[in-house]
């Protein structure tokens, strides 16, 4: 299985399941499809149900909700923080088809996944201690050589000297040995470790001693216990979350203020500098150019013409409810009739008119049938159509 | 050689940035300052006991701390020092830089170390950009700093394909200059061969304006020392000069898209009046580079434009021709910009600190490949406030007069 960063595709799907996070998937109804080129990929169907959560391995994508795909090194760099999504996505290796949202959203619903811990410990590691750990006044009066037949990964052989109170070690097997331990790498490390109890392995067969057992059961008092290294653990970076939320209050104004009220009885109300003649709406109180005071209120519109129309594809938070915006949708920029040509005036298409209103067409506003004085007393404006 | 007046001359004797990227978790705000702090003293061979005075700029509502550079003293090494903060939005990083200019210039402090920084990641930028914008009616509409009007603008005035080929060749060029800047945020790895295929696929955001086209959000901090004169020419074997720097500023201009077309910006403005106050009269000539805070490929090519004063479709071909890339007559942020790199309070002073290393010339792989006398920098924000630097190699253009 082709691994990148000692990864496999599959490790990510097949670990998927245990990283499922409940609390991170409430209310969502959807099926995650993915589509992993190259070595090691494959196709795998997510189906997350609320609170539950179904990975398959597959040869039909159909019926997903979103679909990604991507190269297996991209998508295994990206699972596990080694390759930026974002920068994949915006450079053509992640594509993504369906509803986009959803993959953002994936990431509250898995934990990420993280590399299985490794351990420190390596039968090398052990031998290069041993010498360390001899203890002469047990070794007393003992000549023998005492032969370690580690096998399969990470294993080798060595033999240790015990004469007049002194040990050394020696790489490689003795024909002389007083006893040889064979045993796997991995064995003997959890034996060393205490992790594999003695008897229990050489019942099992998987510790065999060849030679004089006696000699075996001492070695423990010989060499003092192996002490694993203490793990360097990386510093967990603590980072705390934040989540603020403010009830704010503020003052429109009197000019503001008569605008709202304006609102209320259906009326938009714009002012209109005495000085270069330029009206503002909504109105503010003095023209910022000629800095004087603009005071006269004209109603205007309600009808007006599009100079602008800007198509939201992004979904950006609303200042008001926190909500993400759902998008598409469309803001609008109006000269209101009435208005001269100088100040357009800034609110919301109806969605309904997105596809075919343009430029230069004729809008008219929808008011809200409760009207407190806000911009929402405008729910959108709406093409005229006669 | 006209000149505007300055009390004495203030130039930059010490430039630091931190490695910038989309998550700086590996350390809090007042670490991450350190880095840029440390690096600029270091660079001006100066301890922070030779500094005089501190002006600290970022976005608060990103990071929701008020007052951060009261945390931050443990990062900047202000305790005990003077210390300006300044918060003006996108433009910032240059009003930062504008302050120290002004309080050198005017004999207040002599050495000044002016520090932008920006965590994003630990906030939420579109959601504070919009909370810029008044409360009692733009704030419900706002989508943040994105707007496809400018690209609807430059649509209507040279056709689909032109203004789109050419916003993409620019966003391509910057990406390309991006890859030589080893501090910068981001680099895809783009080419020219692409340009159809962004142009088609990239995701959209508002109207014409693409995901590819907009600047990323980042998390660093720069530190950029100013000295007098006197000093400066003590410390520094390479001090740039700000010969002056302007700014301009103006009422909220949501009520004016679609129209106005002839109404001038900001950027013009200012350009305008710092060239005309120092006798410029052909940019393009005079600058050997262009540090430009460009937040959109789209609003980098339009205000090619406004800043060089250029006519007609100048600034497409200056595009098209490949003028604005590193090794053309005119390089445009051979750092990548904005576009590659957007810690917002530090990003405008970063358009002044390259724009000095390139004059410097110790930009390194992104230096351009010919001699920098003189460089211009520019920084933005709110709906329309600019902030304009020229830097300069020699002091040469005092003695005309």
């Amino acid at each position: 299985m082709a691994k990148y960063f000692d990864v496999s595709v599959e490790d990510i799907f097949n670990t998927m399941e245990a990283r499922f996070r409940v609390e991170g998937a409430k209310g969502v109804n959807a099926v995650l499809a993915y589509d992993i080129s190259g070595d090691g990929g494959g196709k795998w169907l997510v189906e997350v149900r609320d609170d539950s959560v179904k990975v398959s391995k597959t040869d039909d994508l159909s019926g997903f909700s979103v679909k990604t795909a991507a190269d297996a090194e991209t998508f295994v760099g990206v699972n596990i923080g080694k390759i930026d999504g974002t920068q994949a996505f915006m450079s053509g290796k992640i594509k993504i088809e369906g509803d986009m949202a959803l993959v953002a959203a994936s990431a509250k619903m898995f934990t990420r996944y993280s590399l299985p811990k490794k351990s420190a410990v390596t039968v090398q590691g052990i031998f290069d201690t041993l010498l360390a750990r001899f203890q002469p006044q047990n070794a007393a009066g003992l000549d023998i050589a005492v032969g370690y037949d580690i096998t399969g990964d990470g294993g080798g052989q060595w033999t240790a000297v015990i004469k007049d109170g002194k040990c050394s070690l020696e790489t490689g097997l003795r024909d002389n040995c007083a006893v040889v331990n064979i045993v796997k790498a991995k064995d003997y490390i959890d034996l060393i470790l205490g992790k594999l109890d003695p008897m229990v392995a050489i019942g099992a067969g998987r510790l065999k001693l060849k030679g004089d057992m006696n000699i075996a059961m001492q070695l423990p008092k010989i060499f003092a216990k192996f002490e694993p290294p203490k793990e360097e653990d990386e510093q967990e970076l603590i980072v705390i979350k934040r989540n603020i939320s403010v009830d704010m209050k503020y003052s429109t104004g009197p000019v503001m203020g008569k605008f709202f009220e304006g609102l209320i009885e259906k009326k938009i109300f714009a002012n209109k500098c005495p000085k270069c003649g330029r009206m503002q709406v909504p109105p503010r109180e003095v023209c910022a150019e000629c800095r004087c005071w603009a005071g006269d209120m004209i109603e205007v519109g309600p009808d007006g013409t599009i100079t602008l129309i800007e198509i939201i594809y992004y979904s950006s938070p609303d200042p008001l409810t926190g909500e993400t915006r759902e998008t598409p949708y469309a803001q609008v920029h109006i000269l209101l009739d009435g208005i001269g040509t100088e100040e357009t005036f800034w609110h919301l298409l109806k969605n309904e008119d997105l596809a075919d209103t343009q430029n230069g067409d004729r809008v008219r506003p929808v008011w809200n049938d409760k009207r407190v004085g806000s911009v929402h007393d405008i729910v959108h404006f709406k093409k005229i159509r006669d | 050689m006209k000149k505007h007046k300055k009390n004495r001359n203030v130039a930059i004797i010490g430039i630091g940035q931190t490695h910038h990227s989309s998550h700086r978790e590996d350390v809090n705000q007042p670490e991450m300052i350190h880095e840029a702090v440390e690096l600029a003293l270091k660079d001006a061979g100066i301890g922070i006991e030779d500094v005089d005075a501190l002006v600290h700029g970022n976005m608060e509502l990103f990071e929701m701390v008020h007052q951060p550079d009261l945390w931050h003293v443990i990062g900047t090494g202000g305790y005990g020092k003077a210390c300006y903060r300044v918060t003006t939005g996108g433009t910032t990083g240059a009003t930062i830089v504008g302050v120290g200019d002004n309080i050198v210039a005017s004999g207040l402090h002599d050495i000044v170390m002016i520090i932008g920084f920006e965590k994003q990641q630990e906030g939420h930028t579109t959601g504070g950009i919009t909370n810029m914008a008044d409360p009692l009616w733009a704030r419900n509409l706002q989508t943040g700093a994105l707007t496809g009007a400018t690209a609807a603008k430059t649509i209507k005035e040279f056709g689909e394909d032109r203004a789109k080929r050419a916003a993409m060749r620019l966003r391509v060029t910057l990406d390309k200059h991006a890859a030589l800047n080893p501090h910068a945020h981001r680099s895809f790895g783009l080419d020219y061969d692409q340009i159809d295929d962004l142009m088609a696929n990239s995701p959209q955001l508002v109207g014409e304006l693409r995901l590819i086209h907009m600047c990323s959000q980042s998390d660093g901090a720069v530190a950029i020392i100013l000295a007098c004169e006197e000093k400066a020419k003590k410390i520094s074997k390479k001090p740039v000069w700000i010969r002056d720097h302007v700014t301009v500023h103006r009422e909220e201009t949501f009520n004016m898209f679609g129209i106005n077309e002839n109404q001038e910006v900001t950027h013009h403005n200012a350009a305008r009046k710092l060239f005309g106050r120092n006798g410029i009269t052909n940019p393009r000539e005079y600058f050997d580079v262009f540090e430009m805070y460009d937040p959109s490929s789209w609003w980098g090519l339009d205000w090619l434009r406004e800043f060089l004063q250029l006519e007609g479709d100048e600034h497409l071909k200056m595009v098209e021709n490949d003028e604005v890339s590193i090794n053309g007559s005119f390089p445009l942020n051979p750092s990548g910009g904005v576009i590659s790199t957007n810690p917002i309070g530090a990003t405008a002073a970063l358009r002044v600190a390259e724009a000095a290393l390139q004059v410097r010339g110790d930009a390194g792989a992104h230096q351009i490949p010919r001699e920098v006398k003189h460089a211009l920098a520019s920084g933005f924000g709110g709906t329309f406030w600019t902030v304009l630097f020229m830097l300069e190699k020699d002091l040469d253009w005092q003695e005309a007069e």
